[in-house]
């Protein structure tokens, strides 16, 4: 029970995948001025994957997120859900934002309910959704708060509850856990895991913590420095676990030092591009 | 609760509302505001003779004390002025502002609106809003009777003149800087492109607008001067200027008493207005 190499993009998993990305490459800007973000990305997400991507800063994680939510259009290859190209945002793949991203004009309920009104049902129906996904995420009797009283870790709550609430195919986080301090991101790990088991949503998790990867990923995928390719990839066998205190067994550390070094190599080059740059 | 990193979070609302520091910080402002007030009173009651104590530092004819001032007021209750009264010239400044307000208001904001949304109305708007934007709108006044004639068009063009671009730039600023995450957080929610209009774009903006919307009601006050300043026999700067070719300077006061008050009451009335509607602002989360 540890990690396991993997293709991502093998023709099994191909097969029954939900979100395929094939040879997508994006470039910034034209001419001399051009930054390759993105070089031939090869993945296959399937039904209740739980994806976990690290990779050094600059490598274009959230490119690669931002393509797949419908908000940048690849340079070349495709993406696609359920066999439909992505060519703009849509419900069926929620986006939960570092920060900021909340409606600060509305209460909680009513930003939780803002999916579900777009999705045409009445006001009263989608208060009682909202009222639903906030006992899901913990923050019963918050639901006529405004985003600006609550906690940064209450906030991230909501952006999670928001995205659940429309019912989307597949979750895309962009380091949802960045800003919130250590004790509060591991308490928030164990209940997304917990919301993950419970709802069986496809997730494509970004972040800068391993150890966040290895604790709720099925699969992890290392990205290499810009132009950002995949380096490695694994299946990860922690994410049955629901307690934290796994990250302190011998195989939990072992594996953390295998993603390191990888990671370590490719750092150390994204490192030398922005001396040079 | 699920979660014992919520309980960690002290629950709002624990504290009494006058402990809290923002309420204390807000009476205390009041109290300033009341104090600055009494002192501005008080020197001008010692520079008007201290209510008889000693002799005015300027001659009353020119700068009269606050109870001969307010002797005036009580005086143009009761009797008018130039035929008229004194409600009635307030009334003709305020429907002067009112309209060339609520004009601005309406249709300035949904211009700007439309400007920040578009950017082919942006192309089109920009040039003739940006070149009248500098020229000193009195300047325009005589033209703009010749144009519109000496009735109340003319007065209430000369005013929209100068509000109409502070409010249509405003809103266009307002739109631009509206986070992009939120926008595509709503999209990624189901949103068509009205839906984020009317649930993001315009509640994001809604503040910088207040802000136009406050700076408008004083410049707009300002311009009634100038609007009321040739061709007219009515309203509360005419009264004040034509007062000062008699030099009824306690007329004169009242008439500039009565425009600061009105631009004063008129800002915190939206202010008020400002903190019901946009209690959010400047709180990004
Ligand atoms: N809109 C844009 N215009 C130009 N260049 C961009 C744009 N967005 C991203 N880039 C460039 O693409 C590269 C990848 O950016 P991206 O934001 O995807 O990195 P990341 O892996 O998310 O980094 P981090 O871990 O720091 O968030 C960077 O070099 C960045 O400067
Ligand atoms: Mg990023």
């Amino acid at each position: 029970m540890s990690i396991q190499p993997i293709d991502l993009f093998s023709a099994e998993r191909r097969r029954s995948a939900r979100v395929i990305v094939r040879g997508l490459e994006k470039e910034f800007g034209f001419g001399v001025a051009a930054v390759r973000a993105i070089d031939t990305l090869d993945l296959a997400l399937g039904a209740n994957d739980f994806l976990c991507v690290v990779g050094p800063s600059g490598c274009g994680k959230t490119t690669l997120l931002n393509v797949l939510a419908g908000f940048e259009a690849p340079s070349a290859g495709e993406v696609s859900l359920d066999g439909r190209q992505i060519l703009a945002p849509g419900a069926e793949r929620g986006v939960v934002f570092q920060q900021g991203a909340l409606f600060s004009w509305y209460s909680v309920r009513d930003n939780i309910a803002f999916g579900p009104e777009c999705a045409g049902k009445p006001r009263a129906e989608a208060r009682d959704i909202a009222d639903g996904y906030i006992e899901m995420v913990g923050l019963e009797g918050f639901g006529d708060r405004y985003p600006y009283e609550l906690s940064g870790g209450m906030q991230q709550r909501v952006g999670i509850a928001r995205a659940l609430a429309a019912d989307p195919d597949i979750l895309l986080m962009d380091e949802p856990f960045a800003a919130l301090d250590q004790q509060t991101r591991e308490l928030l790990q164990e209940e997304i895991k917990r919301i993950w088991q419970e709802t069986g949503k496809t997730i494509l998790w970004i972040t800068h913590s391993i150890e966040e990867a290895l604790f709720l990923a099925t699969h992890v995928l290392v990205m290499t420095a810009r132009p950002g390719r995949i380096k490695a990839s694994f299946t990860a066998g922690f994410a049955g676990e629901t307690s934290h205190l796994v990250t302190t067994s011998e195989a939990f550390t072992a594996a953390k030092r295998t993603v390191l070094g990888l990671l370590r190599e490719e750092s150390i080059k994204a490192q030398r591009q922005e001396e040079v740059a | 609760m699920s979660s014992a990193a919520f309980d960690a979070e002290a629950p709002p609302g624990t504290t009494k509302l006058a402990e809290r520091p923002e309420v204390t910080s807000a009476r205390r402002r009041r109290r300033l505001n009341l104090l600055s007030f009494a002192i501005m009173l008080l020197v001008w009651i010692a520079a008007t003779g201290g209510a008889g104590f000693w002799t005015p530092v300027v001659d009353p004819v020119f700068f009269p004390s606050p109870l001969a001032v307010f002797e005036a007021f009580l005086r143009l209750i009761e009797n008018g002025y130039q035929g008229r009264s004194l409600g009635h010239h307030l009334m003709m400044s305020l429907m002067r502002f009112g309209i060339a307000f609520g004009f601005c208001v309406t249709v300035g904001i949904t211009v700007g609106l439309l400007m920040g949304m578009n950017e082919t109305v942006q192309g089109l708007l920009d040039p003739p809003i940006e070149i009248t934007r500098p020229i000193p709108k009195l300047a325009l006044l005589p033209l703009l009777i010749i144009w519109f004639g000496i009735g109340e068009l003319s007065k209430v063009i000369v005013i929209i003149m100068a509000l109409f671009p502070l409010m249509s730039i405003s809103a266009m600023q307002a739109v631009r800087g509206v986070s992009r995450r939120k926008i595509q957080a709503a999209y990624s929610l189901g949103a068509t492109r009205w839906i984020v209009f009317w649930r993001v774009v315009l509640p994001a903006s809604l503040p910088g607008i207040f802000t136009a919307i406050r700076l408008s009601l004083g410049v707009g006050v300002t311009m009634l001067v100038g609007a009321e300043m040739i061709a007219t026999s009515n309203g509360i700067a005419w009264m004040a200027l034509s007062a000062a070719d008699f030099l009824l300077t306690d007329v004169v006061l009242v008439g500039v008493l009565m425009m600061a008050g009105l631009g004063y009451s008129l800002d915190q009335l939206a202010r008020v207005i400002e903190r019901r509607v946009v209690h959010w602002s400047g709180k990004d989360s």
